[in-house]
């Protein structure tokens, strides 16, 4: 039996339907749950309910040989773990955005930007890449006000649609990375745990290709 | 309590082990020494830091620690052994050309951020063979790893088996300076890998290959499967001399733990033949590897081909819960009895008996 890390959450909401097409439907329904971990109705798979923050550790670690993990948080954290599949769902974008008028722009300046995040690596990243001099400060919720009362020039934050942006009138100026649920495998669990792994992934595969579940 | 708690800590990353733990780890490490002895090896010294001109272009040079002793000279403590131990066998080669076994043991420090569980301090055992070229030694390296893993009671590890040559073949010029590409293939990102190959302008035969290297690990038919592919000639020749490898194994009945992975490329440019890591499905993490890296002489002006392989002790003694080791019941002896309590412990160790000699004297 292979072990699943499941963000809980939005994301839970959204990969629940999607399990349940690739054939591992879990054995009560998760978001109702207060255990930390249900096993699915055939039996091969154990979901460990997590904060999507904390999944891609419990993989990297081996705790759970495999995970769900959005794309945003792996970049976030920076495990090392194996992504072999793409699973299409939770899709948004990762974006420098900021209030239309603003005047730094993103070159090479001499003064840093600021720049407020809930990814602090990410933004610290994506600058030092570019040779912008920043500053980072981590919030923990509803960035965008970062931006709009000038705690900072930038934010750097995922956007699905757009909408909370336009009616906090910010605009996107440059997109870092265009991000989706992944399923994330522990290195140590691909190779022993070959077979089950294998199987998982092409069940898996089999899903996103059958288009929306 | 003398004085506050914080003063007795060291900093994160460090390693501290004491007790039991400690006490096996060292078992696991002395039957490791045990077989390289029984292979011929003979221990190495080697010195904890270094100039800090060794390690440069190496790579991961700021996961370095490095130094500033009070003349001036800029040290690094050695964050690999494999480096600093063919720059001492150099010497030695200079003044004998001949083969040479070595084995090690000690720390090595590489910067690790904190949150993730990793150390900056950590443990090996490994060993060099220096001037032994051929698929015989490869063979032969491999054996001999599986035999530590087996006398360290890790007889359910995996040795995962690529080639630093073939992902390097795959790839051409344009793919190796890839970074990115290179990451892809290491996460097993098929999707990201396509989409990397599209962008650099990879032809379309190499692309399609690429795109299937995270599925290529396997038994040995992972090597057929590859060859439903158009292969460059060098890619051809590595995929052939790591099949070989394989059937050497196979014939030699050792090749039931092996696994093959066509793409592997971690430490690639440092592997000049076959590369190997191990993994147990109690550990999250690699517990070790090693591999052919004929190259790695060049930068002390000298061709020697060379093998080698080390063990992360810590996460060796993780996936090695039973082993044979057993502290043993002690007989005990009061210090109060003086002369003759003496007399009974000299009688017991000479039997070979654990003792505890406790109490007030």
């Amino acid at each position: 039996m292979l072990r699943m890390a499941l963000p809980t959450g939005r994301m839970l909401k959204q990969a629940t339907p999607f399990l349940e097409a690739a054939g591992y439907a879990p054995a009560e329904p998760l978001s109702d749950t207060r255990k930390l971990t249900v096993p699915s109705k055939c039996g091969r798979v154990e979901y460990l309910l997590v904060k999507p923050v904390d999944a891609p550790l419990y993989v990297e670690q081996g705790v759970a040989e495999v995970g769900v993990c959005g794309k945003d948080v792996l970049m976030e954290v920076g495990a090392d773990l194996l992504e072999p599949l793409d699973l299409g769902f939770a899709r948004c974008r990762m974006v420098v955005a900021g209030r239309p008028e603003i005047e730094r722009k993103l070159d090479n300046l001499l003064s840093p930007v600021r720049v407020a995040s809930k990814f602090p690596r990410v933004a610290q990243h994506y600058f030092f890449k570019k040779g912008t001099p920043c500053t980072v400060f981590k919030l923990s919720g509803s960035v965008e006000i970062g931006a709009v009362l000038g705690l900072s020039h930038y934010i750097v934050d995922i956007v699905e649609t757009g909408a909370t942006l336009r009616e906090n009138g910010l605009v996107v100026h440059e997109e870092i990375a265009e991000c989706s649920a992944r399923l994330a495998v522990n290195r140590a669990a691909w190779y022993a745990k070959l077979a089950e792994v294998r199987e998982l992934l092409n069940n898996l595969k089999q899903a996103v290709e059958g288009g929306k579940p | 309590m003398p004085g506050p708690a914080d003063k007795l800590s060291f900093p994160p990353g460090t390693e501290l082990v004491f007790g039991p733990q400690a006490t096996r780890r060292q078992f696991i490490s002395d039957r490791i020494a045990e077989v390289s002895r029984g292979w011929g090896f003979t221990e190495i010294i080697l010195p904890a830091f270094d100039s800090a001109e060794t390690f440069r272009d190496l790579g991961g040079e700021t996961e370095l620690y490095n130094l500033v002793d009070r003349e001036g000279h800029r040290l690094t403590l050695r964050a690999d052994f494999t480096l600093i131990a063919a720059k001492a066998l150099a010497m030695e080669l200079r003044r004998d050309a001949r083969q040479i076994r070595a084995s090690y043991e000690g720390r090595v420090y590489r910067f690790a951020p904190s949150g993730h569980g990793h150390r900056v301090e950590q443990t090996q055992r490994g060993l060099e063979w220096v001037n032994a070229r051929g698929a015989t030694y490869d063979a032969a390296a491999l054996v001999m790893a599986r035999e530590c893993l087996d006398a360290a009671g890790a007889e359910n590890a995996i040795i995962v088996v690529g080639h630093g040559g073939f992902i390097h073949a795959v790839l051409g010029e344009k793919g190796r300076v890839e970074r990115r590409l290179h990451e892809a293939l290491d996460h097993k990102n098929p999707s990201r890998i396509a989409q990397l190959a599209q962008r650099i302008g990879i032809d379309d035969d190499t692309a399609a290959l690429l795109g299937s290297l995270p599925l290529l690990t396997g038994g040995p038919e992972v090597f057929k499967a590859a060859r439903g592919f158009k292969l460059r000639p060098e890619a051809d020749a590595a995929l052939a001399e790591l099949e070989g490898l394989y059937q050497l194994l196979d014939e030699a009945g050792a090749a039931d733990r092996v696994l093959i992975d066509l793409g592997e490329v971690r430490r690639s440019d440092y592997y000049s033949g076959f590369m190997f890591k191990v993994y147990h499905e109690a550990v999250g993490e690699e517990l070790g590897g090693g591999g052919r890296y004929d190259r790695l002489f060049d930068r002390f002006g000298m061709d020697v081909p060379a093998v080698g392989f080390g063990f992360n002790l810590a996460r060796l003694a993780e996936a090695t819960s039973r082993n044979g080791y057993a502290g043993g019941t002690a007989s005990a002896v009061a210090a109060s009895e003086g002369a003759k309590g003496l007399k009974r412990v000299l009688e017991l160790r000479a039997q070979g008996k654990p003792v505890d000699l406790k109490g007030e004297a």
